[in-house]
């Protein structure tokens, strides 16, 4: 079911890069309009994952990834509809293309533990996987300035100069993406932390929740996560770390959140496996 | 009715017989009415710009026309047709067309792709499409070089990057800035280039304009051109502490901006960009400026660089330009074409229609006996009959690939069906400009 939203999603890429490239307006439009089909695409397939496990589909870290997909394509497609900007496209599609593909080649099974079936583990989970989305765009803006950077500052004015926006749009977006996603990453930890301490009353026998620590590689990830998203924050208001250095942040924290999104949770981590 | 165009522009007259023949500096509305007098001019536009001065007409006699136009120039800017003859181009037709579509497409500019022209071309028909003396032809021709000058810009680069100094660095300060609203700017020294970026900036909207020279009076009356504020030498460091943009072009042959004086601002101002236009030579900044993060500067060969540049991009963008340019050419030459075959389907629908009426008036007796609603619907279905007869001969007609063969054709079909088009009293949309329609008016 996920293969026709990767599908499309590959095909809005090669427009998106084309539409880059020749700067063919026409292009452009056909771009956002394929992306806007695939989002819709992903949406049913989101929908129909939803009534048959009777819950938005992300316990099982494959699903999860298609979920933080499709939350990404929504939110670069409204960060594109409001400011009228495509450029980011290029970049946005191959991260949504790569990713997409991993709940292709493994489905996987939605989870049966019903320590899970509790609202704040929902809350948890979504905002997490919006905070992820929103520091995935917020990368692609931080990349973007620094090749737009490069060329001013070197005085080779040429393929990005003209194609990207300027470099204080990039750098205002990109501190809007990370206010955002540190907010919801935020709430995630918190109703994550809650949310554990009440589950363990109810389900003391669980190994899961008995994992839950901070010498869980996963746990001890998210909250570097945290701290480097949040001295993104401090840096820019109080250092003057705007620009460049809050692009390389932005860069370095989605980094750290892939890790912890792709090899330690499908690898490493014991506490967050309920399937 | 033919397209016909006679001119100057910059490739074939020098500068000041193109200013002798200026119709912008004088009422342009006023040489388009005085046109409307001369007869062979059904329909006119006159574009004039400091490149070119041309006049566009419908006319069913070019040759006349091209007489009467010559009389004209020389009548109206009082010049003896010796004086210009030698330098004017003449056009026709598909020629003609072609030649205003380069020109709205901005590939006959002095300066290619330079934007101004499009705008230029729409007030030139605006002109004269409010006297009423653009009619069908000139107004497709025109709006149809609307069209093929917007193409041009969406689809290719050839309007692309600034092509003078000023309009550079101007660029650059939006793609470091974004929007240039409220940006502070200091204007250190004064000079033909500082004094053209700086209106240009004031024209994107910057907020303060500070300007310091070591004379006073110079910053006081560039400060006068660009609404601006002067301020003694003494307080140039103090200005550049809060400025976003430094424009400086001093005679000074030492720097008069170091590593220290911004390193300290830099502290204090955290990490906002500063730009730093230099155009002085020797240069009034110390290249090591240019090394501090956040710092952008440009001395006068760097934008020179990027001027350059932009030109040999838009050069390499004519040819995408004149494709389209001579797609559109072709299109709209078949278009003509189509218009040109027009007479003579007027006059064979005519015919055919002529024949069921009086066949429908010859079966009248036989007819009466039938219900109004049964008449009513023969009436409708010999029409119909006729019209399906119709129908492909006339697309045939409209697209015959080449003006020789749609004669050969509209002769074929005039002899056969003895048509006479020329004579058919339906009026075809080229004859029926408004201006004819006046003067039709005026006889009655």
């Amino acid at each position: 079911m996920n293969l026709l939203p990767l599908v499309l999603y590959a095909g809005a890429g090669v427009l998106y890069a084309f539409h880059f490239a020749r700067r063919h307006p026409s292009a452009g439009r056909s771009a956002t309009t394929l992306l806007l089909f695939a989002a819709l695409a992903h949406t049913f397939v989101i929908g129909m994952q939803t009534m048959e496990v009777r819950h938005v589909p992300f316990a099982n870290p494959s699903r999860a990834v298609s979920t933080f997909v499709w939350l990404l394509a929504l939110s670069y497609l409204y960060l594109e509809l409001t400011t009228d900007e495509r450029a980011m496209g290029v970049f946005i599609l191959p991260v949504l293309v790569g990713l997409q593909v991993i709940p292709v080649v493994y489905p996987g099974m939605e989870y049966s533990d019903p320590v899970l079936d509790s609202p704040w583990f929902w809350v948890h989970v979504s905002s997490l996987l919006f905070a992820y989305a929103s520091f995935a765009l917020a990368a692609v803006l931080g990349l973007t300035y620094m090749l737009q950077f490069k060329e001013i500052k070197k005085k080779q004015l040429g393929y990005f100069y003209t194609r990207l926006p300027s470099l204080q749009i990039l750098d205002v977006m990109n501190a809007r993406a990370v206010t955002i996603g540190w907010s919801f990453l935020t709430v995630g930890v918190v109703v994550g932390v809650l949310w554990t301490a009440q589950a363990r009353l109810a389900s003391p026998d669980s190994p899961n929740l008995q994992a839950m620590a901070f010498n869980d590689p996963k746990i001890f990830v998210a909250l570097l996560t945290w701290c480097v998203y949040s001295f993104a924050l401090v840096s820019r208001r109080s250092m003057g770390w705007t620009g460049r250095r809050a692009a390389w942040l932005a860069a370095v924290g989605f980094g750290i959140v892939l890790l912890n999104f792709l090899p330690i949770n499908y690898f490493v981590t014991t506490s967050h496996t309920f399937y | 009715m033919h397209l016909f165009l006679l001119g100057v522009s910059h490739r074939t007259a020098p500068l000041d017989l193109r200013e002798r023949l200026d119709f912008s500096s004088r009422d342009l509305g006023e040489a388009v009415e005085a046109l409307a007098m001369r007869p062979s001019a059904a329909e006119s536009v006159v574009l004039s710009t400091c490149n070119r001065s041309e006049i566009y007409v419908a006319s069913d006699d070019p040759a006349r026309a091209r007489e009467e136009l010559v009389i004209f120039l020389s009548e109206y800017h009082q010049l003896p047709p010796e004086t210009f003859l030698p330098h004017l181009f003449v056009k026709e037709d598909a020629a003609a067309a072609g030649h205003l579509f380069r020109v709205a497409a901005g590939l006959d500019s002095l300066v290619v792709g330079e934007p101004q022209i499009l705008g230029q071309v729409k007030d030139a028909f605006q002109t004269a499409a409010e006297r009423r003396a653009a009619g069908p032809l000139l107004s497709k021709v025109f709006n149809w070089s609307f069209n093929v000058g917007k193409r041009v810009r969406s689809e290719t680069a050839l309007g692309e990057g600034a092509v003078s100094i000023s309009f550079a660095a101007v660029a650059l300060a939006r793609k470091i800035f974004g929007r240039l609203q409220g940006r502070r700017v200091l204007v250190i020294g004064s000079g033909d280039i500082s004094t053209l970026t700086a209106q240009h900036l004031r024209s994107q909207g910057v907020g303060d304009i500070v300007i310091t020279s070591r004379t006073l009076a110079h910053a006081e009356a560039l400060a006068a051109a660009v609404a601006g504020r002067a301020v003694p030498w003494e307080e140039m460091a103090t200005a550049l502490q809060t400025t976003d943009i430094v424009l400086t072009a001093t005679g000074s042959q030492r720097p008069i901006i170091t590593r220290q004086h911004l390193q300290g601002q830099a502290g204090r101002r955290r990490n906002d960009p500063l730009f730093i236009i230099d155009v002085a030579v020797p240069r009034d900044v110390e290249v090591s400026v240019g090394e501090i993060e956040q710092v952008f500067l440009y001395n006068v060969d760097d934008l020179q660089g990027i001027v350059d540049e932009n030109l040999s991009r838009r050069t390499a963008e004519v040819d995408r330009a004149e494709a389209i340019v001579a797609e559109e050419l072709s299109r709209f030459s078949s278009w003509r074409r189509s218009r040109g075959a027009i007479p003579t389907v007027v006059a064979l629908r005519q015919r055919f229609d002529d024949i069921r009426r009086a066949e429908l008036q010859r079966l009248d007796a036989k007819l009466a006996g039938l219900p109004p609603e049964v008449r009513a619907r023969v009436d409708e279905v010999t029409r119909l009959v006729v019209e399906k007869l119709l129908l492909e001969p006339t697309e045939q007609l409209k697209a015959l690939p080449d003006e020789e063969t749609q004669v050969v054709y509209t002769d074929a079909i005039n002899r056969v069906f003895r048509l006479r088009p020329d004579d058919s009293s339906a009026p075809t949309p080229d004859l029926s400009s408004p201006k004819a329609a006046d003067r039709r008016t005026g006889d009655e």
